[in-house]
């Protein structure tokens, strides 16, 4: 594939005539194998490729993707962008194209995914619907195999090229009032287990049973991973260096200081093999081992090219996800507080309010109730409004990071006070 | 249309029980301005193929953007030995298709003048005259302007032997101011959302007036108080507002792939099921729910769906009462019916089409009622334009939405600007507590461009509408 990338990157480069350039070709080649209700109810295989291209003239810029590789496109390709840039306006924030880098030795995507097929992918669904029809149970979810290969080349020397893969299992098991999800992905199939994922669906399954109503309020809650990686996901988004300069968002002059909870670090990371982190961006920017929160206090934000430039500052993106856990278990945790709730999910996370960092959001996929160090009984979901950087100070105890995903480790969590504002009416 | 036929000439030599291959040349421009810095100007092209095949009860879909003899039969090939291997986990006995005859037809969007016959300069000069205008005022720290274009020209054929030439058209023009002051930032945005239309409609917007209104209300709206504990509350919500609350609490809940459970991993499912067509009280009886995928500048009227079905005018809620749903050759035969609504789409050629929502409008009402004699005939209420925060379950009953400007009414008269709004409702709460929707005069419609479903995920398009309705007795209180 690097070959014909290459090949392809050949033709742009003697058609282009700009000032400056960049471009990048990715090839996606996927299987998307969607169960529902006990049965295969969509199956997609494919491979996809973008070319995108940006020129610039001075500092006028213009950009066009296509999708085909004969010359007559590529040089289609090359003029559209070409003709935007010429006939655009003058950039006041223009940056010339990346130069040159040294990028991290390449490793080869896990032979294991690369190989996997469509038919052990459906004989791993066949698993999950054999035990759903044991449980008297309806199962759905998705079975997802991706390759990407991405090849980047600016005029300004930078040349990078990447191969990663993943596969990811994701499956909801459904009986009446009674729905539990388990998510999972790798880089290296080998590393995951069907098996596993089915007995912690049983085992979230089998404690969820007559969940009871709730009266909601600020309550202590036991976070589980998959539950705490999507909120994590939800403020990486608003992360923003520029906006908070400009007085956009909650991180307004706290750069450098203490605005989440002691024991919060949030980092991305290059140097573990489990957890996939690009060579570089989609910028050219190389990553590295960053952080981004050390011990509540706010070290790097995300900040794009110009805003670097203009600030002094390294540019920087989120690639990957790791929180640093601590040594509590969650049955250490049910005895730290006198009562309170455990979610395996959250639903639905949109803003409140940007500028003050409030959130909402739902749980769901089963609610436990516990008391006296206990686990009582499940009960039924309720919504939350939180500003999600003062919840992380009312952080009592973490549990060790557990890789969730195939970019992401996070631990179990326990917080205090948590903000539940409703309660779902089934 | 010599791969179309090879394509299903293949399928049928291969034993498919149906196949159906779309062809389709997407072609988007990209406009991004943001404080008078252009981000983003773009314009990308995406050109290929998918193939359905349908064997022994369910699907395969295989895609392609290589157009030759070989990639067309070994695509074909793909698709089909998919099918087989979804054959091994069949949805209960087998799927079935519901009845749909053969046509040989083409659709054009209607419009004037073609968004991508305009000059870019004409259209960066429109956005930085918008952009310049809302940052003319000191409190304006960041103008936004984003314009989507697009285009999509689909062949669609089948082995029933339909035959579609179909072209459709999009623009989508949306800015924000944001004010900043020394403890708070808040937001303005003008959008109605994507229109199937040509660049006539960008023309008979002025923007440049509206932007004066945009950047005012955003200061107002940083400078004003918000409101307090939450109590129950009269709110009046204009059209731009009602087109998300409908949008998530109507139009997701009656899409029948929903309802049958299919999205339940992830999307979610519906609390609308079948035993309740025909009894449930899903609004009070002034409440209309009209599918009409044959709304001149809806983002769902194509001509026909993805299944090759032709677009259709129906009623999703009647008199308050839940009465269809929208569907799919394939969903509907899962509850009965013999055909369906022709609401299967996909967005882009390697995109499996999925039950969508189609466009879907709140009816006016039938008496003469503008939203200035609603204001006045309410004593204490909130009045709500645009769209904000909104967050629901994934059974859609309960959710809670924000919204992008806010004004407290008192003894019929707009008293002073809000914000940080928020209500929390419930279905079948929220619908049966309207007891007015203003007239036909003020009918509006918003076009959805980025309707989230699917895995892998699909930017879905649909266009809804309504006038200023009210909503009695909701719970309405501020944000922290």
């Amino acid at each position: 594939m690097k070959d014909k990338m290459k090949q392809l990157a050949d033709s742009i480069k003697k058609y282009c005539k700009a000032d400056d350039y960049a471009f990048h070709i990715v090839e996606s080649q996927d299987l998307h194998t969607r169960f529902a209700q006990n049965g295969i109810t969509q199956h997609i295989n494919g491979t996809n490729l973008q070319i995108s291209l940006e020129v610039s003239f001075d500092n006028k810029t213009g950009a066009a993707e296509v999708n085909q590789t004969d010359e007559d496109s590529l040089k289609n390709l090359v003029k559209t962008a070409e003709n935007l840039a010429k006939l655009n306006k003058p950039d006041p924030e223009f940056v010339s194209s990346e130069t040159a880098h040294d990028l991290r030795n390449f490793e080869k995507p896990a032979e294991r995914t690369l190989k996997l097929s469509t038919k052990e992918v459906v004989d791993g669904i066949e698993k999950c619907i054999a035990n759903a029809k044991k449980k008297n149970a309806k199962i759905s979810g998705i079975s997802q195999k991706n390759i990407t290969s991405h090849y980047m080349e600016t005029k300004n020397g930078f040349n990078g090229y990447d191969k990663t893969a993943h596969f990811s299992h994701s499956m909801t098991m459904k009986k009446g009032g009674i729905e539990t999800k388990v998510e999972r992905s790798c880089r290296d199939y080998s590393d995951f287990s069907m098996q596993n994922n089915i007995e912690q669906l049983n085992s979230q399954f089998d404690s969820l049973q007559e969940p009871q109503k709730m009266d909601y309020g600020r309550l202590p809650v036991i976070i589980r991973p998959q539950a705490f990686l999507t909120w994590i996901y939800y403020l990486s988004w608003t992360f923003q260096r520029r906006e908070a300069d400009e007085g956009m968002n909650p991180y307004t002059n706290k750069i450098g200081k203490r605005f989440f909870g002691e024991n919060f670090t949030m980092r991305s990371i290059v140097d573990d093999p489990k957890i996939q982190a690009p060579r570089f961006n989609f910028n050219g920017i190389p990553t590295k081992n960053i952080d981004w929160i050390l011990n509540g206090v706010i070290k790097n934000m995300q900040t794009g090219r110009y805003y670097a430039k203009k600030k002094k500052i390294a540019p920087a993106s989120i690639f990957n996800v790791v929180i640093d856990g601590g040594n509590s278990s969650e049955e250490e945790m049910l005895k730290m507080v006198d009562r309170g709730i455990i979610l395996n999910s959250f639903w639905y996370i949109r803003p409140v309010d940007m500028k003050s960092g409030e959130w909402t959001g739902l749980t769901r996929d089963g609610v436990l109730y516990f008391e006296d160090g206990k686990i009582k009984n499940a009960v039924t979901n309720f919504r939350w409004n939180e500003i999600l950087h003062n919840a992380t100070k009312k952080i009592i105890a973490l549990g060790p990071s557990q890789q969730i995903q195939y970019n992401a480790k996070v631990p179990t969590v326990l917080i205090n006070d948590f903000n539940f504002v409703d309660v779902t009416t089934f | 249309m010599k791969y179309l036929e090879l394509a299903l000439d293949t399928a049928k030599s291969l034993g498919a029980d149906y196949a159906d291959i779309r062809i389709q040349k997407s072609k988007t421009e990209m406009i991004y301005l943001r404080n008078m810095s252009l981000k983003n100007t773009s314009v990308d092209e995406l050109f290929g193929y998918g193939i359905r095949i349908f064997k022994n009860g369910a699907w395969g879909f295989a895609h392609s953007n290589i157009f030759s003899n070989d990639a067309v039969i070994q695509t074909v090939k793909q698709a089909y030995t998919i099918a087989e291997q979804s054959a091994r986990l069949k949805h209960g006995s087998g799927l079935k298709l519901a009845y749909e005859r053969s046509y040989i037809d083409s659709y054009k969007t209607p419009y004037c003048i073609d968004p991508f016959d305009v000059s870019l300069e004409e259209k960066v000069e429109l956005m930085m005259e918008v952009n310049k205008t809302l940052l003319n005022y000191e409190p304006i720290k960041q103008a936004l302007f984003t314009l989507e274009c697009r285009k999509d020209e689909k062949l669609f054929g089948s082995t029933l032997g339909t035959r579609l030439e179909l072209e459709t058209v999009y623009i989508e023009p949306m800015f924000r101011a944001t004010a900043v002051n020394s403890t708070d930032s808040q937001s303005r945005t003008f959008s109605e959302g994507g229109k199937a239309t040509g660049w006539e409609y960008i023309q008979n917007l002025n923007m440049k007036e509206k932007a004066e209104i945009v950047a005012e209300e955003a200061i107002m709206k940083v400078n004003a108080e918000s409101l307090g504990t939450e109590t129950r509350r009269t709110l009046i919500l204009d059209p731009m507002h009602t087109a998300l609350t409908m949008h998530e609490s109507v139009g997701h809940p009656t899409e029948l792939d929903r309802v049958l459970g299919w999205e339940a991993d992830f999307a979610g499912i519906s609390f609308a099921t079948p035993e309740k067509l025909g009894n449930f009280q899903y609004g009070s009886k002034i409440v209309n729910f009209v599918a009409d995928n044959l709304i001149q500048g809806g983002l769902a009227t194509n001509g026909y769906d993805d299944d090759g079905v032709p677009n259709q005018k129906w009623y999703i809620v009647k008199d308050g009462i839940l009465n269809e749903y929208g569907t799919t050759r394939t969903t509907a035969p899962l509850i009965g019916q013999k055909m369906s609504r022709g609401c299967n789409r996909a967005t882009n050629y390697y995109d499996f089409p999925i039950n969508r929502i189609p466009n879907l409008y709140l009816e006016p009402g039938k008496v003469e009622l503008s939203p200035q004699d609603l204001i006045a005939d309410t004593k204490d209420g909130i009045y709500i334009e645009g769209m904000g925060s909104f967050s629901i379950d994934q059974h859609r009953v309960n959710f809670q939405f924000g919204g992008d400007m806010f004004w407290e009414i008192k003894k019929g008269k707009k008293v002073r600007p809000l914000k940080k709004v928020l209500y929390k409702s419930n279905n079948p709460e929220f619908w049966n507590s309207v007891d007015a929707i203003c007239d036909k005069r003020f009918f509006k419609t918003f076009g959805v461009t980025n309707c989230g479903k699917g895995q892998p995920g699909q930017r879905g398009r649909m266009t809804h509408g309504g006038a200023t309705a009210r909503f009695r007795n909701i719970r309405v209180g501020g944000s922290q």
